[in-house]
């Protein structure tokens, strides 16, 4: 089984290197800048299937209108990503999510904070993330360096989104 | 002198040469000039003068144009502009006439220059420039070699009579196709290496097939970045076409992709590929949608349920086209013959088919939300292009009961929206979801809403309305009732109330909503939020509000500290707080503060909360304490002889240590009078001998104990000493200078001057000259000595009285002695017995027994030696010598 997962977030998140350790790929990072979108798939073994992930990682975009809304039709899940050293990508990433929505409907998503690497640049506050917790919201504190968490939270967006 | 020209002529011959000459005025002048030459006319002059105005007017005659030419000219030369623009007017003329070779060197270097800056500059202009010169010069080139090719070709075929070309032209007269296409189409060499089924949504696989011994990267992938390549190119153009990229091409490689409703079929190709490849293409994906249409459109990621495509597709990855050394097609021959045959009844069949299919085609077009645009019977299958409402009936359903085999209907619908208000009005209700307050109906081909309804749903539905293409419906919302802003300014209000509610210091007694106006009424403290400031930013129009507040103390707490603080004014050091409903005032203040604080604590009212002031601390009489002390102090550090070297204050009680000379105040004495309790002064002071001179003057005066007639004064930290003394004082007195000069310090007496007055000099030998006499083993005188004691108490008496006159003070020491006899302690005894008789005696007499000293000498000073065995009456004596002091 497939799934088509739209990767969110703002401008240097991390989402690039988020995926560039823990994903079968065969693109170059120059399709990011060129096309605007690089696909790298991530297989996911639960249970009962396996379900392949084909993650579609959108060039960061600072500016939010520029955001490519097109690319997210027919995505069964996304997966947000918030620098956790800079408390306005939250923002972006929330943002980006509304319009995805907006546009394609409501679809199951985990929520990153990358960069947990940084604790001494750290940001965002422990009880603003429980209160997105409070929301029932899937939420992983990642880090691409080290890779804490972040099969954790390919693993849980695959067992939603193949439900 | 004469002249020998007639003015006439040369004036007329020169004249011939320049016309503009005034020939008249020329001829009067050389006239006039000619009589003049006359001897005597000339004797009368000196000589010719040197300014003859005729000869400037004869010049200015015969060469004034040239001078004023020349100037010309000579300006000209001078003004580099028009100088310029004089040689510019000659420039293309003296370029055509110079020798070409000299031109062409001298030009060179400067063209070559100019071209380059220029390209250097924008290489556009020169490429525009040059467009018209190189188009048709790589035209011709390129049309040349495609000529040269296609002879080539031609030569080739035309002279290769071998079996190839045999069996070309036979494959081209069985076909019916020209010679030259059969050539092409051998010549095209192709294989279809991979055909990937996309989904058209998500852009994932659906399926891949593979033909032998090509590979690939990840299927998934390609797919997935081949539909986003697709989405790139569709919005980076604003391609708005359903098709998409139909052919992508990579040197030997072509992609080529055909776009169905649910799935696009891409194709990878190596070589050259004949265009009838998309038919092929085409059909395939047209059959995989007849086939599994609810599949295609229902996929999720799981292509468990699309099995059977990859047989399909496997038709498609089959197809190529190889140069392999073909032999003879005796098989197609026979295969030809082999469909001729049934071809007969085919074509029977087919005509019934072929009525059919027309009645189903008419039923199609009657179909609301369906425009058949082009249909078309070939070859058995049944082709049917055209547009469709998704609303409208589904075509592929209606074929049922029609004996059409839906395997041979290749149908190709785009979808469209309708414009039949039915259609319109499913498709509005679908997009707007109007509230159940609306209800939407069509009204002679208008689409009429009625009802109530918040504001923000009128807006989508005006938008909804505007965007209705022109030929469409008419969507009527006028009748719809805007509820929202009564409900909003209502809710806008509640929330106000509630806020003003939680305001501390104000009560809301009353508050209304009528007719759009608000009424609110009830009590506030002055202290207390503004409830008009509060309405900025509700959204609630302030002239709708009508308020009615009457001013109260507020009893809460922190209202109350507020006035409290407002009226005390507490000290720094004081802090109000308020401490469950009790507000608390911590710290220290003076009792001034302390008593308006505990006058404010009466007059709070009884509701009100406590105003405790039991924690703080009266700090005055220790301020006050404090400050006497410190007076004290600096009192004592300003005395002479005293020398604080460390003082406190703690916990009421005060400490001071230091030295003190013996002779200076008593720091004690000092207390009185300063408001310190002397009780709660601890004093420690350690003796010093202050070497001030003062002082030092002060201690010599206690030791000395001078007498009056001396006098002790200090110049320049000397100690000098003036007057008389005895002779004794004197003496101690130097033994103290020399003491008191080891320390640094002087102490002058040159100036005393020793007293021994004449009278007490006399006295004195009178008093020595006298004994007492005793008889034998006697203490007491005999009678006959009475008279001798009497006097002698009188001269003491007087001697003391002198010497005290004089300053000094006489001491009288009575030192008894006996004879020789008898036991020797018995004789000291004895002596100091009659020593102590005559002392009772003459204090008996007035003499102060002060002055009077006892001795007993025994026989040790013998007044005249004498005979142990009979003993001298004359050593059985009392003596008096006389002392000063």
């Amino acid at each position: 089984m497939q799934k088509k997962i739209c990767m969110l977030g703002g401008f240097a998140v991390g989402k690039t290197s988020l995926v560039r350790r823990f994903v079968q790929s065969i693109f170059s990072e120059t399709y990011l800048t060129t096309v605007g979108v690089k696909i790298d798939k991530k297989s996911v073994v639960l249970p009962d299937k396996t379900v392949d992930l084909i993650l579609w990682d959108l060039a960061g975009e600072d500016d939010i209108g520029s955001f490519r809304v097109s690319y997210v039709r027919g995505a069964s899940g996304l997966v947000l990503v918030v620098d956790g050293t800079r408390a306005a990508t939250l923002a972006v990433a929330l943002t980006l999510r509304e319009r995805a929505e907006a546009e394609f409907g409501d679809m199951p998503f985990v929520l990153l904070f990358n960069k947990s690497d940084l604790a001494d640049r750290w940001a965002i506050s422990d009880s603003e993330i429980n209160e997105l917790r409070q929301l029932g919201w899937q939420i992983y504190l990642t880090s691409a360096l080290s890779g804490e968490h972040v099969d954790d939270a390919f693993r849980q967006l695959a067992s939603m989104v193949a439900k | 002198m004469t002249s020998t020209v007639d003015p006439i002529s040369l004036a007329q011959k020169a004249a011939s040469n320049d016309t503009e000459i005034d020939r008249e005025a020329l001829a009067s002048l050389l006239v006039e000039i000619a009589r003049n030459v006359d001897p005597d006319y000339r004797a009368r002059f000196d000589g010719v003068p040197t300014a003859d105005p005729r000869m400037a007017t004869l010049r200015q005659l015969l060469v004034g144009r040239e001078i004023s030419e020349l100037s010309r000219v000579t300006h000209l030369l001078d003004e580099p502009e028009q100088l310029a623009s004089a040689v510019g007017g000659v420039l293309p003329s003296a370029a055509a006439r110079a020798p070409h070779a000299q031109l062409g060197e001298a030009l060179a270097p400067a063209v070559e220059r100019a071209v380059q800056r220029s390209i250097q500059k924008s290489p556009r202009t020169l490429t525009d420039i040059l467009y018209p010169v190189f188009l048709p010069a790589i035209r011709k080139s390129i049309g040349e070699k495609i000529d040269q090719t296609f002879q080539s070709l031609n030569e080739t075929l035309r002279h290769i009579f071998t079996w190839h070309g045999l069996k070309w032209r036979f494959e081209a007269w069985r076909t019916g196709a020209s010679f030259s296409e059969v050539v092409l189409k051998h010549s095209l060499v192709y294989r279809v290496e991979h055909v990937f089924l996309i989904n058209r949504n998500s852009g994932l696989l659906i399926a891949h097939v593979t033909a032998d011994n090509a590979t690939s990267e990840d299927p998934q992938l390609i797919s997935s970045m081949l539909s986003a390549i697709q989405d790139f190119v569709k919005d980076s153009f604003n391609e708005t076409e359903q098709s998409g990229l139909d052919t992508i091409r990579f040197g030997e490689l072509r992609l080529w992709s055909e776009v169905g409703p649910f799935a696009t079929l891409v194709a990878v190709i190596r070589g050259n590929p004949p265009e009838e490849l998309h038919e092929i293409f085409r059909d395939v994906l047209f059959r995989i949608h007849d086939e599994c249409s609810q599949a295609l459109e229902q996929f999720d990621g799981d292509s468990s349920q699309l099995a059977g495509i990859e047989s399909q597709l496997q038709t498609c990855v089959e197809l190529k086209q190889e140069d392999s050394n073909q032999g003879f097609p005796w098989l197609v021959v026979a295969a030809v013959l082999l469909v001729l045959i049934p071809t007969g009844g085919w074509l029977l069949l087919s005509w019934q088919s072929g009525q059919r299919w027309q009645a189903y085609v008419s039923r199609l077009s009657t179909q609301p939300g369906i425009i058949v645009a082009e249909q078309k019977v070939r070859d058995g299958q049944f082709y049917i292009a055209g547009l469709r409402d998704p609303l409208a009936a589904d075509p592929q359903a209606l074929l049922s009961g029609t004996q059409i085999d839906p395997a041979r209907v290749h149908s190709q619908w785009q979808f469209y929206q309708s414009l039949e208000p039915e259609f319109v009005l499913k498709r509005l209700t679908a997009s707007l979801t109007p509230p159940k307050s609306v209800r939407l109906s069509i009204v002679e081909d208008r689409i009429v809403a009625e009802g109530e309804a918040p504001d923000t749903w009128i807006d989508r539905a005006r938008a909804a309305a505007r965007q209705l293409s022109a030929g469409g419906p008419v969507f009527d919302i006028s009748k719809v009732r805007d509820v929202s802003p009564e409900a909003r300014a209502a809710e806008h209000w509640q929330a106000y109330v509630s806020r003003l509610s939680s305001q501390p210091g104000i009560i809301v007694a009353e508050q209304k909503v009528h007719d759009g106006q608000f009424y609110i009424a009830g009590l506030r403290d002055p202290l207390a939020a503004d409830p008009q400031a509060l309405l900025s930013g509700t959204q609630i129009d302030p002239a709708r509000v009508h308020s009615q507040w009457q001013f109260y103390q507020s009893l809460e707490p922190e209202f109350v500290l507020k006035r409290l603080t407002a009226s005390l004014t507490p000290p720094k050091s004081v802090r109000l707080s308020i401490v469950e409903d009790r507000i608390v005032a911590e710290g220290e203040a003076p009792d001034t503060w302390i008593d308006r604080a505990r006058a404010a604590a009466r007059q709070l009212s009884a509701g009100g909360p406590v105003f405790d002031i039991s924690k703080v601390r009266d700090v005055s009489p220790e301020a006050r304490a404090a400050e006497h002390w410190q007076h004290y102090v600096s009192r004592l550090e300003a005395q002479p002889g005293i020398i604080v070297a460390q003082q406190t204050a703690k916990g009421g009680h005060f400490y001071i240590s230091g030295l003190r000379d013996p002779q200076a105040a008593d720091p004690q004495a000092l207390l009185s009078g300063t408001g310190v309790d002397p009780a709660r002064v601890h004093s420690h002071w350690q003796f010093y001998q202050s070497l001030d001179p003062k002082f030092v003057a002060k201690r010599l005066v206690a030791s000395l104990t001078p007498p009056d007639s001396v006098r002790f004064s200090i110049i320049k930290d000397r100690i000098v000493v003036v007057g008389e003394a005895p002779a004794a004082w004197i003496d101690r007195a130097r033994v103290a200078a020399q003491q008191l000069a080891a320390d640094g310090l002087s102490l002058e007496i040159s100036e005393l001057r020793e007293l021994t007055p004449q009278k007490l000099t006399h006295l004195r030998e009178a008093i020595q000259a006298v004994d007492i006499f005793f008889d034998s083993g006697k203490a007491v005188p005999g009678p006959e000595q009475l008279p001798v004691l009497d006097k002698l108490a009188n001269h003491l008496k007087e001697l003391a009285k002198d010497a005290r006159k004089a300053g000094v003070t006489a001491q009288f020491m009575l030192t008894g002695h006996s004879d020789a006899t008898g036991r020797e302690t018995a004789n000291v005894s004895i002596s100091a017995a009659r020593a102590e008789t005559v002392r009772a005696l003459l204090k008996k007499r007035g003499v102060d027994p002060e002055l009077l000293l006892v001795r007993g000498a025994g026989t040790f000073e013998p007044a005249e030696t004498e005979n142990s065995r009979t003993g001298s009456s004359a050593n059985r004596r009392v003596s008096v010598t006389v002392n000063f002091h």
